[in-house]
């Protein structure tokens, strides 16, 4: 394996980034599944 | 199944299996045959730990488990994406700095041999039980398909992926993973589309979601809240899901060796992390596609007759029984009643698009489909009994059947071959991991530490192949397992969680030793043995209560009320602060980091 240390991160700028983006992704998720449920309920 | 449908299915797993062994070439020994010399891109590591995740059992139980329980089963999965990054942040450096074979090896650096042998042991008997119940669970399709004996399609159906994954190895694995998924996901979409197209002229795709959501199967999100407060017992909801599904997911991705193994194969750092990243962008919404599935089933067959229980296997055990009398009024009163359910479909649809009032029609709707479940249950209560003794849950045969009746001829062979290699990637990977932690974690520690490049490969591709038979001999006791996919998830949590605390005291408890987390993950595991088999217990020495104190009694019966899904947290959590305690009376210091 490389010594990835000064590998390039992909789309973000930082790997804090790509985290925030993920839970956030979650988060919105979430919140249309739970207006799909009371749509549909 | 007609010839099309057999020509089919033989063509894709037949394409499967020489493309794996097409792609397999590596270097001869443990490099090459566990990590594939670690080589494979990010989007190999997304559908490796895709497919390793996602079995037959997932597109067999799934969408059953939408047909009978509604959507809410993709809240278990919530606490997946956090749990990837942690991982990221976490685990995965550490592995790939130390440039493991298996996960466990990092646990004798961080304290003992005795504590790497534990876990890596609680692995091995969790993750090859688990294989079995996979196993089994295509091989009831073809047993139910074809009439053929149960033991006989087990044996066939676990030899032929024994073949490809002792020739090929970790390489292999993840070849044919990526191939799978394509077809796995064409394969779906369509059967959504058929699903639709299927259903009556004027009936679209939104009215199939309104009349799923008003019969209470959309309900993705739930509370389990009750009047009485939360309820501990309530398997899905948001909660559950989120705290339960978090140290689940962040056990079984970073100390299940069967999904480590996957992402060690990655040739840096940052291919591991961005594969795991992805897994938690996709994975919630896929499982709420495969659901979506189940839902969509579920409104076909309120359009159509549906079968009063879709294991036909187990009408005929009644049929033969004293039953029979019952069963014909039960199937008389179900088909009166569908018959009745099918026009207040119409009717209710009718009522929404033209803008009236549905409300009575929707009432009406809701308590006829009350109405068909007590039906279904009384037949059910019929095969619990003492003189029937039969397999009262179908989850597992809904859609299934479904695809049997009524998908075209060609497709119904597609479909088959997707249950088929879906089950093949995962158990795949689960022979290669169960391979790697005997040969690494045990066998080169204690029985033979010298062993040359070739003498490994040899033997780890017989380690594959025992664990292969193993897996066959256990799926030929899964047959009463109630839903397969619920079986896995209860196996898993009784080790998870006591993994899953191993590896957090080792990596954020700096001070704890080898000593103190050893008895921890011992007391801890038993604890929670004897309270998922309590109720076993006191069936069989019900005077036990009264010997006990009652302390003891009353935590173990708490304790055997929860949710299996919190197991994970109560174990990990239980880990760790036993951990400490020990630690706090031991005069044993920590051994280096």
């Amino acid at each position: 394996m490389h010594d990835e240390v000064n590998d390039k991160i992909p789309l973000f700028k930082s790997w804090k980034q790509w985290y925030l983006f993920v839970i956030g992704f979650l988060v919105v998720l979430i919140f249309l599944f739970y207006f799909f449920t009371k749509y549909f309920a | 199944m007609s010839l099309l449908d057999w020509i089919v299915m033989a063509i894709v797993m037949a394409c499967i299996v020489s493309y794996g062994l097409y792609k397999s070439t590596t270097t001869k020994d443990l490099d090459g045959y566990f990590l594939s010399n670690r080589s494979m891109p990010w989007y190999m590591i997304l559908l490796s730990i895709m497919g390793t995740q996602a079995s037959a059992i997932t597109f067999l139980s799934a969408p059953g488990q939408a047909y009978t329980d509604g959507m809410r089963f993709v809240q278990y999965y919530f606490g997946l994406p956090v749990a990837m990054v942690i991982l990221c942040i976490t685990f995965v450096p550490i592995f790939h700095r130390l440039k493991v074979y298996t996960a466990y090896e990092y646990l004798e650096n961080r304290f003992d041999v005795k504590t790497r042998t534990l876990t890596s042991s609680l692995f091995l008997l969790q993750r090859g039980l688990s294989t079995g119940i996979s196993v089994y669970a295509p091989s009831i399709i073809l047993s139910s398909l074809l009439g053929w004996n149960i033991y006989w399609t087990n044996i066939f159906m676990g030899g032929l992926l024994i073949f490809y994954t002792v020739s090929g190895g970790a390489r292999a694995v993840a070849y044919t993973q990526q191939l799978q998924f394509i077809i796995i996901f064409l394969g779906m979409f369509v059967t959504a589309y058929m699903v639709v197209h299927l259903l009556p002229d004027g009936i679209g795709f939104f009215d199939t979601l309104k009349v799923s959501g008003r019969l209470g199967k959309l309900n993705v999100i739930t509370t389990g809240s009750t009047d009485n407060g939360f309820n501990w017992n309530d398997r899905y909801n948001i909660w559950s899901g989120l705290v339960g599904g978090f140290f689940l997911a962040l056990s079984y991705f970073g100390t299940d060796q069967s999904q480590v193994g996957r992402y060690l194969t990655a040739k840096t750092l940052t291919e591991s992390r961005i594969g795991l990243l992805m897994n938690g962008l996709v994975k919630v919404p896929m499982q709420f596609l495969i659901l979506l599935v189940g839902a969509l089933v579920f409104t076909f067959y309120q359009f159509n007759q549906p079968p009063i229980f879709f294991n036909e296997t187990q009408v005929e055990k009644i049929k033969s029984s004293p039953y029979n009398d019952s069963l014909q009024v039960l199937q008389k009163q179900y088909t009166q009643l569908s018959e009745k359910k099918q026009a207040l479909v119409r009717e209710y649809i009718g009522d929404y698009k033209s803008g009236k009032d549905a409300r009575e029609s929707s009432a009406a709707l809701q308590e006829v489909n009350s109405q068909t479940e007590a039906l279904r249950t009384d037949f059910k209560k019929i095969l619990d009994k003492e003189d029937v003794r039969g397999d009262s849950n179908d989850t597992n045969y809904i859609f299934l059947r479904f695809v049997v009746d009524h998908m075209p001829k060609g497709l119904v062979g597609l479909l088959i071959a997707i249950i088929f290699i879906a089950s093949w990637g995962s158990i795949a990977a689960a022979l290669n991991s169960l391979s790697s932690s005997t040969v690494v974690d045990i066998h080169k520690k204690f029985v033979n530490k010298e062993c040359t490049a070739a003498e490994d490969y040899s033997l780890s591709k017989w380690y594959t192949f025992g664990w292969g038979v193993f897996s066959i001999i256990i799926a030929q006791f899964a047959g009463n397992m109630g839903s397969l996919i619920e079986a896995v998830n209860v196996l898993g949590s009784l080790f998870y969680g006591v993994i899953l605390g191993i590896f957090l005291v080792a990596f954020y408890l700096k001070r704890v030793s080898g000593q103190a987390v050893f008895y921890s993950a011992v007391l801890v595991e038993l604890i929670i043995i004897l309270s998922f088999i309590w109720p076993w217990i006191m069936k069989q020495w019900p005077s036990l209560p009264g010997i006990l104190p009652v302390a003891i009694d009353r935590f173990m019966l708490v304790m055997s009320s929860i949710s299996f899904l919190w197991l994970n947290a109560i174990g990990a959590i239980g880990v760790v602060i036993f951990a400490l305690v020990f630690q706090l009376f031991s005069k044993r210091q920590p051994a280096s980091v």
